[in-house]
């Protein structure tokens, strides 16, 4: 990767690219936001078709507790992804069986999870503080590309490829199961397996976009860019396409407001979709009043 | 064509028991659907028809036995009693139809055998060039005949139809009676069909069974003119009056 850092950074030297491309940890950012566009932008259209954008928030703050829990076990600050994804993985098993068992409303018991994890992780947080600078652990609240190693990348496409193949296997299924599970059930879906199955690639997909967006503000990235999307969507097709659009200029757009303005990655690409979303309302809203 | 009492049996109910908070819904329900038929189940609100129907769908426990004893593809098609579409949702009639017709996410677009078969579908149930139009946009009586286009790709061999002519106009009925006739005269098909509306069991029903939790009473289309009948039909009499 060395040699392709420096045959972009002497492009960004003799300006072809922008002088932003000199520094390999930005290409490594760029590069990061190409991948992970199409993952959120893929999964974010079906978790709002799903209305799973709460589960989604509960799934971020548990991943904070996994991070605490791996690091307390002794995983390397840089990846601790056992801890997170074990726990996270937990955390959805626990929260889709409930869901499906109990005769609770999802949002109460999806709650009752979100709380639980939370609580959990600001003790856990508590105790992690004896043994590392609280500062260390700031790159996973809130996303830091600073932290961000090639191995971050390679996990990121090799899982970003596992989730587009699954997801373009059971993609019919799952929306139909969104629109009607009883059809969805005679066309010969399981709804049980579908549910487990997206929650699942939810998880993959949030546990891998943590180093760059960070665990408080990955939910908006697996939210928002569906919504915006679907404001001016006519289609499917569109609605994806939107959707994965919108999650690239807002991960681009963060990328380069939080190099020139030394902000939180997370935070600035979250600002960034945003605002996005408020655009394409705007859109919609002069539309809708010219087809009036 | 065989009489309808004399066909072998698609769909066979033993002892039909769902309970809910030990209440219940169904009990002991034993029933026959003749392979060819059009088998209607009425009963007033609450009689447990759609209880039924989820069970024949396995959507929902029960005591008892449904078999089924398929000839052909074993291809169930089915039209809800409910379709709650969400208004802000980007998916329209093609993306629908194409969701059971290809193997291709429907996201990455339509292939062109498929908007060929959603081409004939539509003109099937009279919604010819309704393609792009979000579900969303659609009024009840078009969204009816949306799912009965999708309960029909593919063929199946049981079709079942809960309510299907609620928010029809008299046109759909009519569209909606022609293919129904034509699924009994192709004798490929067999329905089965939730119902209050009288005038229609009556064209193209060959067998009616009266629910009222339990079999209150079945047997030839003849049956719904008499009395006895009626009375366990209130839902049906007041419409009518209502109508006249």
């Amino acid at each position: 990767m060395t040699a392709f850092y420096a045959w972009i950074g002497g492009l960004a030297q003799r300006g072809v690219l922008p002088s932003d491309f000199q520094y390999p940890f930005l290409v490594r950012g760029f590069l990061c936001v190409l991948v992970l566009a199409p993952i959120l932008g893929g999964v974010s259209h079906l978790v709002v078709t799903r209305r799973m954008a709460f589960f989604s928030a509960a799934l971020g703050q548990a991943a904070i507790t996994g991070v605490a829990l791996g690091l307390l076990l002794g995983e390397p600050l840089n990846a601790p992804y056992g801890g997170m994804f074990g726990f996270c993985l937990l955390s959805t098993l626990g929260m889709v069986y409930v869901k499906r068992h109990a005769t609770l409303p999802p949002d109460t018991l999806i709650g009752v999870f979100h709380a639980l994890t939370l609580g959990l992780g600001l003790c856990l947080l508590v105790a992690l503080t004896r043994q590392f600078n609280v500062h260390q652990v700031e790159s996973v609240l809130f996303g830091s590309l600073l932290t961000v190693t090639d191995g971050d990348l390679a996990l990121l496409l090799a899982v970003g490829i596992l989730v587009a193949v699954l997801l373009i296997r059971e993609y019919n299924h799952l929306l139909l199961d969104s629109l009607s599970p009883p059809l969805a059930s005679v066309a010969g879906a399981e709804p049980a397996y579908l549910e487990y199955f997206f929650a699942l690639l939810l998880t993959l997909s949030i546990v891998v976009s943590l180093k760059i967006i960070g665990a408080l503000l990955v939910e908006a990235l697996v939210v928002v860019p569906a919504a915006a999307a679907r404001n001016v969507a006519r289609g499917t097709r569109s609605y994806l396409i939107g959707s994965v659009v919108v999650a690239f200029l807002a991960g681009a757009g963060g990328l380069g407001v939080s190099t020139r303005f030394l902000v939180p990655t997370g935070g600035a690409v979250v600002l960034a979709v945003s605002a996005i979303f408020f655009l394409t309302l705007a859109v919609r809203s002069l539309t809708r009043r010219n087809a009036v | 064509m065989t009489e309808p009492a004399e066909a072998p049996a698609l769909l066979e109910i033993d002892r039909l028991t769902v309970r809910r908070h030990r209440e219940a819904l169904l009990d002991e329900v034993s029933l026959r659907v003749r392979r060819g038929t059009v088998h209607v189940l009425m009963g007033p609100n609450g009689a447990g028809k759609s209880t039924l129907i989820a069970a024949i769908l396995a959507q929902l426990a029960f005591d008892g036995r449904i078999a089924m004893n398929w000839a052909e593809t074993g291809a169930i098609g089915y039209v809800p009693q409910s379709f709650a579409v969400d208004p802000t949702l980007p998916v329209t009639v093609a993306d629908f139809l194409a969701l059971t017709r290809q193997r291709r996410p429907v996201c990455l677009g339509i292939t062109r055998g498929a908007k060929a078969a959603i081409a004939r579908l539509l003109a099937r149930v009279g919604l010819s060039g309704l393609e792009r139009r979000p579900l969303a946009v659609l009024s009840g009586g078009e969204l009816r005949r949306v799912l009965l286009a999708h309960a029909l790709d593919p063929e199946p061999e049981l079709l079942i139809l809960d309510e299907p002519t609620a928010g029809l106009d008299d046109a759909a009925v009519a569209i909606l009676d022609e293919i129904l006739l034509a699924s009994k005269r192709s004798g490929k098909t067999t329905v089965l069909m939730v119902s209050h509306d009288l005038e229609q069991v009556r064209r193209v029903a060959d067998w009616v069974t009266v629910l009222d939790r339990r079999v209150a009473v079945e047997g030839p289309v003849d049956i719904l003119a008499t009395a006895h009948v009626r009375e366990l039909l209130p839902a049906a009499r007041e419409r009518r009056a209502a109508r006249a």
